[in-house]
Order: structure tokens, then C-alpha cells, then sequence
């Protein structure tokens, strides 16, 4: 369990994130450091898949500073996010339905592929030997996620144990630095969670990706993260390793829900 | 001035009469989410019911009771609306209820078809017309404030009363009736009025109902001022870029923009067109439509459209 | 049992990826090639190629660009007869006014005026989709009705308002008999065919599909929006402005802008929905159904009215024409809402097992 934990490359400050009059985030900073796995948790409608969304650039902070490998981001798109090496899951699963499985992973590949549409069109030199390539490496990731045998199967038609798993392959096939995973076991069982886990901890450990992931089951987030952050109602309650985090009272208030 | 008066008074009148059509556009998006391309068609069925119902009736009544005969076609022709409206609800839509756009369009477009080819088969495709006793004699108006008077012509000016009439009345039934308060649920949340016991499928029959005979009050109208005749079908295309400046889920939008388009059109016809050729007004609502879809495309008055990740 | 894969195992990556996977459907596409060149141009007779052989591959092509951008990338067009109209007169224009311009060369620059316009009528797509997009494409169609009816200089200032081309040459072959207009319509098609089946295959395609299914998602992956629907746009344009060249050429030799009305774009966007959208194959389909229905009617109505001793006079029956018309376009949404192509690959899946039930 040596680890080597890196610097700081995500430095979140004081964001603060609102929809018209509801405060979605209040005053929130956090770090994560280089080949960690950083935990989100909180009670219901803590804003945790907001936190991620300012992350990922979709939705911009109205107050607050973001460091990427210590360069401050103005306003950033979800696509400049994709080309800065972040990838990221959905909760509700975002997998494009008309296309196969291995068609949705190869649009993974996006930011790697560099030729034009003219010479797709024409299908010679350097387009079809990019094809190939980054078929290769998406068969990389396909037999990382043991889902060889539904390669050619529409999305459409999967479990949605096996689709959440599409949807990791699909962010895994960016080779990013950091990868953000919006509650990646909700709605799976025991045996399906104990596969994404060992997934998500093989990732960490081969390929050395920094994880966010927002999670609800309690014995996966103390067993697998390093740090955790706690959100309740849009503001930070707890910050620090699970230990630490578990045995906070406002932690313990937050969750049991005394006196809200 | 007096001439830009008259222009545009002429444009608000026949800002009406798109307008008209604009509200059964709205009316069954409204409740639905459908855009009922078919509308043109609706309209130019019910005039040919009304023409040749009145006709029919007329000689049957022996030809001096106009008043009576008008009646009773506007009845018959109600009721033809009513089971036009009900089979298209019944046959196509209801079939279609969790498709996307594009298939809704096209659904919409053949229903299109369909009326036009029914419609010229049961009641005759030549020119006919339409009596509903609406004076056709222009009229001088404000003679006093400006020199020789600005010419109404009348049978607009009746047409934009009804129209507006027809709105206060859809407007109450929106508003305060049990049935309207309903038709707002479905419009905003089918699921949730499902569970409140609204039955989702007798709404949308009444809805395209209510619909059909704002096609036939517009059908009169428009057959009463042009003539009935198959170029009525077009006048869907006219009136959507009212729908768009309006927005799509408001009954006063689908009048605003209605005026604004009929003003529009009159006024670049007369004082653009000539630098440019003439016979601009087909695509200068659009152009203003386009203008509004890039910078406010839920129109002056519609819902905001909001997309969640 | 003939239509099985077994025993077709790909060796390399790029043999999976190829067009036709399964070795018998590239033969049976081959062989249905080959009989379009070789056999078709003895067995058909004149009328067969003026009404019907020539629309349906100049039609295919244009629906195919409509399916490129309303099936592959999800962007409703209404507008697909302006830029047929787009390509046509400005291919007319090249030929005229540039000297020596070969026909290939006219035909080529009106595609590309054509998709530098769809650029530009693309860019409300940024902002919009579905009703409100199809609205501000009904904007560009009116535009170009009313832009090449009083623009002179378009029309080269004729007096009748319409064009007309004649003596038209490929590499010195004329293309003037029935035969040769064909055969260079029915080549041009195989390369188009050809280029969009690799656009389809290939990252750009999949950035469509993507922009599509979900865009907000397509987005976070790292596809740019702007640029795939904008390349979207202008893919298509380029392909049905060719075809609108080709319609005004080939097909009708002289024209006014009333052949590329709104109704030439509704049309189009029937063929891309009956065909299949999303479907490269749909195109052909939805562009054979639309070019022989009116006229399959038109000959069986009054048989079928003579059987029963009805005497179906023309008007009569082009109002049967507009029902039936109608009627089977809102049968094929209901019943099969992914076109004929959906039907034709439940066929080959009943070929795969057949003569076995399952």
C-alpha cells in the first residue's frame, strides 16, 4: 500500500456557485494532490455533483479561484477540460445510445486524433492509420474492463451495471490525468461493486490517475480514498483522511440529521 | 405620414389574421408539445366545409334565410372540425406519443397531406366563397386630423375584432374554467398530471378540438377576405414566425406577434421593397424570426428553454 | 443458412473496420454495382431512365446529405431545397462566366458554394434544435426562393427568370442521351456513396453521432460543438448542392428556382425518415420509395378504379395521390420509425437464421 502521493495539481478556492437564488456551493476549497483518490461525500443535495461540474467546466463559479497544475483557469468549456487531460462519469449515464459499445469509447479518443475530416473522407494515410491506432488502444481499455464480449452490442441494449462500466471505459480511453466518477456504483450490487472497485483502484495503481468520485456507500469511500471531502447543503464540513472524517461530529451530525 | 399610418394600421389588421392561426399552433404545443404543422391544412379544411356547407344549405333552405344557412354550416362545419380533430388525436398522435421532433413534424406534414387530398375530394377544388354578411366596403377614417383620411378597410377591421374577441375567450377559458386549469397542468408536467388523476388523453382530444375551431373561426376570415382556395394550406408557413417572436406556450405572444409580423411585412414591402426588387414580405418574418433565434429564442413571451445536464 | 458470418473471422483491426464486414454482402453490393453499369443501361428504355433511373440516383444523392445532417448529426433541416438551389445556380454561373470550366469543375465549385452557405445558415444551430432550428432553416429556403427569382444577376439576367445548360462533356464524353446522363449520374453516386460511408466509419462521423445522442455530453468528452455541427452543415450542403447541380443539369436541363421550393426540402427530409435516418443504405431506399410511389399510383388507381367500374379522372386521382401519400408517411412513422433500413436489417437477421425459426 506505498503509494506515491504527489503535489497538489486541483486547487479549489473559496468557490461559490449560485442558480438564480438558490446557493449551490457556498465557500468551498479544497486541494487534491497527484495520484490520489479524493472522496465527495454528503448527505442528499449537497451539491457534490455541482462540485464536480465547476471542475469539469460546465457550470462557471460566480466567486472563487481554480488552479490546474498551479496555472489559474478563467472561464473554461467542458471541451477545454476533455483537452486538459480531465475525464469524467455521469450519475445519470451519459453514454451516447444510437452508437455500439466500442463506437462510444472510440469517441474517448476525441482529443488524441488529429486529422481532418477531408482525409476521414478519403480513408488513406494518415486517417486510416490513426483509426488503427486508437483502435488499438481502445482494445487496450476494453480488456482492462473485461467487456470484450459486448463490443459490437448498442449501448442501448446493456444492464446498467454494464453501461456504467461502458461509461468508464469511454473516460479511461482519454488516458487522463485526472478522472472525475459521479457516484459510479449507484444502483449496482454487491458483486458488481466489488468489480468497479477493483477497477477504479487498478486505475489508480497502474496508470497513476488522480480520482475524484462522489460516492454514497460509506464502506467503499473509507476503503478505497485517500482523502475525503465532506459537503452538506453546499458548504464543506470535513476535509481529511477517513479516519479523521468518520469520527467528526459535524460529520456524524450532518448524516444522522440532528437538528437541521 | 398619413400613408404610414394607413400602412400600418393595414399591417396590424393583418398581423390579426396571422395571429389567428398562431393560436392553434400554440394551443396544441401548449398541452402537447407538438407542433402541429398540420394547422394550414385545418384551416383550409374548415373553410371548404364552411364554404360549401353554406352553399349546400343555403339551396337547400331556398336561398333568402343567408343568416340561418351561415348558422347552421358554421354548426356543421364545427362538427366536422371536431371529428377531424378527434381522429387525428386518436389515429396519429396518440400512436406517436414518445417520439421526437423531427418523426412529430413529419407525422404532422403527412397529416398535412392527407386533409388537403380529403378535403379537395369531398368538397371540390375551384375557387369558392365565403358570405358571412362581413362588410366589404372600405371606409375613411380620422378625417379631421389628417388631410383626406386614412383608408380602413372594414372587413379587417371586423376580422381583428373577432380575433381578438376569440383570444379574450381562449384566454378566460385558460385561466378560469376547470378544463383550462387542466389543459395548463399537461402543458407543464404530463406525468405529474397523470397522477392527479387528469385523464392525459380526453385533454388532448378537447385541446385538439378547441383547436380545430380556432381553425375554422380563422378559415372564415382569411376564406372571407382572399376566396377559399388551396394557397390557404400555405398560410401555416406564414404564421410561424409569429409562434417563434410570440413563443411557443403564450396565447398573448401568438397576438404580439402576430401584430409585429403583420406590421413588419407592410412595412418593409412598402418602404424596403423597392430598393431591392419587391417581394420581400415571404422572407422578411423569417429573417426577424431568425434574429430572435439567435439571440432570445423562447420569443418575447415563452417558457425560458433550459437544458439539464 | 446462405447468410451466415460463420467462419469469418477478422485477423486485424483493420478488416473489422472495413464497409462490408460480411463477406456476402459485399458481394451482393459488388454484384448490384456491376449490374447498374453494365446490365441497366440494355435492359431499361428511355422513359425508365428520364423518369424514374435519373431522379432516384440524383434524389439518393441529396437525401444522403440531408441524412448526414439530420439522421448522423440530429440537425433538422427544412431548408435542403435552397441549397440545391444554391449549387445549381451557382455551378450555372461557373459555367458561364468562368472560361473553359469543365463540367466536373462547375459541378464541384456549386458544392462548395453550397456548403460555405450552410456554414452560415448553420450557425443558428449553435444555439437551437428541433422546431426552432427547422424554423431558421425555412428562413434560408425562403431567402433563396426570393434571391435567385430577383436577383438578376444570377439568372444571368434571362427574362424568362429561368437558366438552361446544354452540351454538357465529362473528359470528352458527351452526356446528353438518356445512357450517358445515367451513367454519370450513377458514377458520381458510387464515389459520393463511397465518402460518405468513410465519414460515417471515422472520428468525424462519431462526433456527429455523439453531438446527436446527447451533446452536452459530447461536449465534456472533448468534441467540439461548433465544429461538428458546423463541418455537419457544410458535409451536407456540399453533397445535396452537387445534386441540386446535377438536378438542374442533367435532369431538367433548364430551370426556374420553383424546382428547389419548400416542397423539393420536405420531400427530401420524407426520404431520409421513410428510408431510415442514420442510415447510409436508407437513403437509397427512402429516395426509391418517394421517386416510384406517385408514380406506381398513378397507374395503378385507375386499374385498380377500372375493377370496380369507377372511372378515376386526373384530378380525382392526384388527390388520391396526396392521401395516400400522406396516409403512408404517418403509417411508416408509426409502425416503423426507423425506416426502411430498420426493415431491411430485421430481414437480413431472419436471412442469418432461415430456413431455422430461431
Amino acid at each position: 500500500m506505498s503509494k506515491k502521493i504527489g503535489d497538489v495539481i486541483l486547487d479549489l478556492q473559496n468557490i461559490s456557485l449560485r442558480f438564480g437564488g438558490v446557493k449551490a456551493l457556498t465557500d468551498i476549497s479544497f486541494d487534491v494532490r497527484e495520484h490520489e483518490v479524493r472522496a465527495i461525500i454528503g448527505p442528499n443535495g449537497a451539491g457534490k455533483s455541482s462540485m464536480l461540474n465547476v471542475i469539469n467546466g460546465v457550470y462557471h463559479p460566480q466567486e472563487g479561484r481554480i488552479f490546474w497544475h498551479g496555472e489559474e483557469r478563467r472561464k473554461m468549456e467542458p471541451h477545454m477540460a476533455a483537452r486538459q487531460s480531465i475525464a469524467r462519469t455521469f450519475q445519470n449515464i451519459a453514454l451516447f445510445k444510437g452508437m455500439s459499445v466500442l463506437d462510444n469509447i472510440m469517441t474517448g479518443r476525441i482529443t488524441k486524433m488529429k486529422s481532418s475530416f477531408v482525409e476521414h473522407a478519403l480513408w488513406f494515410g494518415r486517417a486510416r492509420r490513426e483509426e488503427l491506432e486508437h483502435r488499438q488502444k481502445v482494445e487496450e481499455v476494453i480488456d482492462f474492463l473485461e467487456i470484450q464480449h459486448i463490443r459490437k452490442t448498442p449501448v442501448g441494449r446493456l444492464p446498467y451495471g454494464l453501461q456504467k462500466r461502458v461509461e468508464l471505459a469511454r473516460a479511461l480511453a482519454a488516458e487522463p490525468a485526472m478522472l472525475l466518477l459521479d457516484e459510479p456504483m449507484a444502483g449496482m450490487n454487491v458483486e458488481e461493486k466489488q468489480d468497479m472497485c477493483r477497477f477504479i483502484l487498478d486505475v489508480n495503481d497502474q496508470f497513476g490517475t488522480t480520482i475524484v468520485l462522489i460516492e454514497h456507500d460509506m464502506g467503499v469511500v473509507m476503503d478505497i480514498s485517500d482523502r475525503v471531502v465532506v459537503l452538506d447543503y453546499g458548504k464543506k464540513i470535513g476535509d481529511g483522511v477517513p479516519d479523521e472524517v468518520r469520527s467528526s461530529p459535524e460529520v456524524i451530525k450532518a448524516y444522522l440529521g440532528a437538528g437541521h | 405620414m398619413a400613408f404610414f399610418l394607413e400602412t400600418l394600421i393595414g399591417g396590424l389588421m393583418a398581423g390579426m389574421l396571422y395571429s389567428l392561426v398562431a393560436l392553434g399552433f400554440v394551443l396544441i404545443y401548449k398541452a402537447s408539445g407538438v407542433f402541429n404543422f398540420a394547422q394550414g391544412a385545418m384551416v383550409l379544411f374548415a373553410a371548404l366545409a364552411m364554404a360549401r356547407f353554406s352553399e349546400w344549405i343555403g339551396a337547400a333552405l331556398g336561398g333568402d334565410s343567408l343568416i340561418l344557412a351561415n348558422i347552421l354550416a358554421f354548426l356543421a362545419a364545427g362538427v366536422v372540425m371536431f371529428i377531424v380533430a378527434w381522429v387525428i388525436e386518436r389515429l396519429v398522435l396518440r400512436n406517436l406519443v414518445n417520439q421526437e421532433g423531427a418523426t412529430l413534424l413529419m407525422a404532422t406534414l403527412g397529416i398535412t397531406y392527407v386533409l388537403e387530398g380529403i378535403g379537395q375530394t369531398l368538397f371540390g377544388s375551384e375557387i369558392y366563397k365565403i358570405d358571412v354578411g362581413m362588410p366589404k366596403d372600405p371606409v375613411m377614417m380620422l378625417e379631421s386630423v389628417f388631410e383626406g383620411g386614412i383608408l380602413i378597410n372594414k372587413e379587417d377591421f371586423y376580422a381583428a375584432l373577432i380575433a381578438a374577441v376569440l383570444v379574450v375567450l381562449l384566454t378566460i377559458f385558460f385561466q378560469k374554467t376547470s378544463t383550462g386549469r387542466a389543459l395548463r397542468a399537461v402543458a407543464d408536467d404530463h406525468q405529474a398530471a397523470l397522477s392527479i388523476g387528469i385523464p392525459l388523453n380526453r385533454i388532448w382530444v378537447i385541446v385538439w378540438c378547441v383547436a380545430g375551431v380556432v381553425a375554422l373561426v380563422a378559415g372564415i376570415i382569411w376564406g372571407s377576405k382572399l376566396g377559399v382556395q388551396f394557397s390557404l394550406a400555405t398560410v401555416a408557413m406564414r404564421a410561424l414566425p409569429v409562434v417563434i417572436l410570440g413563443g411557443l406556450t403564450s396565447v398573448p405572444g401568438a397576438i404580439i406577434g402576430g401584430l409585429i409580423i403583420g406590421v413588419g411585412e407592410k412595412l418593409s414591402e412598402v418602404y424596403i421593397g423597392p430598393m431591392v426588387g419587391g417581394g420581400i414580405e415571404i422572407w422578411f418574418a423569417y429573417m426577424l424570426a431568425l434574429v430572435f433565434l439567435l439571440f432570445r429564442p423562447q420569443g418575447l413571451f415563452g417558457e425560458k428553454i433550459i437544458d439539464r445536464v | 443458412m446462405i447468410y451466415r458470418e460463420n467462419g469469418q473471422f477478422k485477423t486485424s483491426y483493420g478488416a473489422d473496420q472495413q464497409i462490408f464486414p460480411i463477406a456476402q454482402d459485399r458481394y451482393l453490393v459488388l454484384a448490384i454495382i456491376a449490374f447498374a453499369f453494365i446490365g441497366v443501361p440494355f435492359l431499361a428504355d428511355e422513359y425508365y431512365f428520364r423518369a424514374i433511373l435519373i431522379p432516384f440516383l440524383i434524389l439518393s444523392l441529396a437525401a444522403l446529405g440531408v441524412n448526414l445532417l439530420v439522421g448522423y448529426c440530429g440537425q433538422i433541416t427544412l431548408g435542403a431545397g435552397a441549397f440545391m438551389a444554391i449549387g445549381a445556380y451557382a455551378a450555372y454561373n461557373f459555367l458561364i462566366r468562368v472560361p473553359h470550366m469543365p463540367l466536373l469543375g462547375a459541378l464541384i465549385l456549386g458544392g462548395l458554394s453550397a456548403a460555405g452557405m450552410g456554414i452560415l445558415f448553420g450557425i443558428p444551430s449553435l444555439r437551437v434544435r428541433g422546431l426552432y432550428l427547422a424554423v431558421a432553416t425555412l428562413a434560408a429556403q425562403f431567402f433563396a426562393d426570393w434571391a435567385f427569382l430577383r436577383i438578376k444577376w444570377f439568372t444571368n439576367d434571362s427574362s424568362s427568370g429561368s437558366v438552361s445548360v446544354s452540351n454538357l462533356q465529362v473528359f470528352g464524353f458527351p452526356v446528353e442521351s438518356p445512357v450517358e446522363k445515367y451513367l454519370f449520374c450513377l458514377a458520381l453516386l458510387v464515389v459520393f456513396g463511397l465518402l460518405a460511408k468513410n465519414l460515417t466509419r471515422a472520428s468525424i462521423g462519431r462526433q456527429w453521432m455523439a453531438i446527436r445522442d446527447m451533446d452536452v455530453a459530447a461536449e465534456v468528452i472533448g468534441i467540439r460543438p461548433m465544429w461538428a455541427k458546423l463541418s455537419a452543415f457544410a458535409v451536407s450542403s456540399f453533397f445535396v448542392g452537387v445534386a441540386g447541380a446535377l438536378w438542374g443539369f442533367v435532369h431538367l436541363g433548364s430551370w426556374e428556382p420553383a424546382a428547389f421550393s419548400v416542397d423539393r426540402s420536405f420531400q427530401l427530409l420524407f426520404m431520409v425518415i421513410i428510408g431510415g435516418m442514420g442510415s447510409i443504405v436508407g437513403s437509397f431506399f427512402g429516395a426509391a420509395f418517394i421517386v416510384i410511389l406517385p408514380i406506381f399510383l398513378s397507374q395503378i388507381l385507375p386499374a385498380l378504379g377500372g375493377l370496380v367500374g369507377v372511372h378515376v379522372s386526373t384530378t380525382v386521382a392526384s388527390h388520391m395521390e396526396l392521401i395516400i401519400f400522406g396516409a403512408l408517411i404517418v403509417f411508416f412513422l408509426i409502425v416503423e420509425p426507423h425506416g426502411l433500413a430498420r426493415l431491411w436489417v430485421t430481414a437480413k437477421e431472419k436471412l442469418r437464421l432461415w430456413p431455422f425459426p430461431h
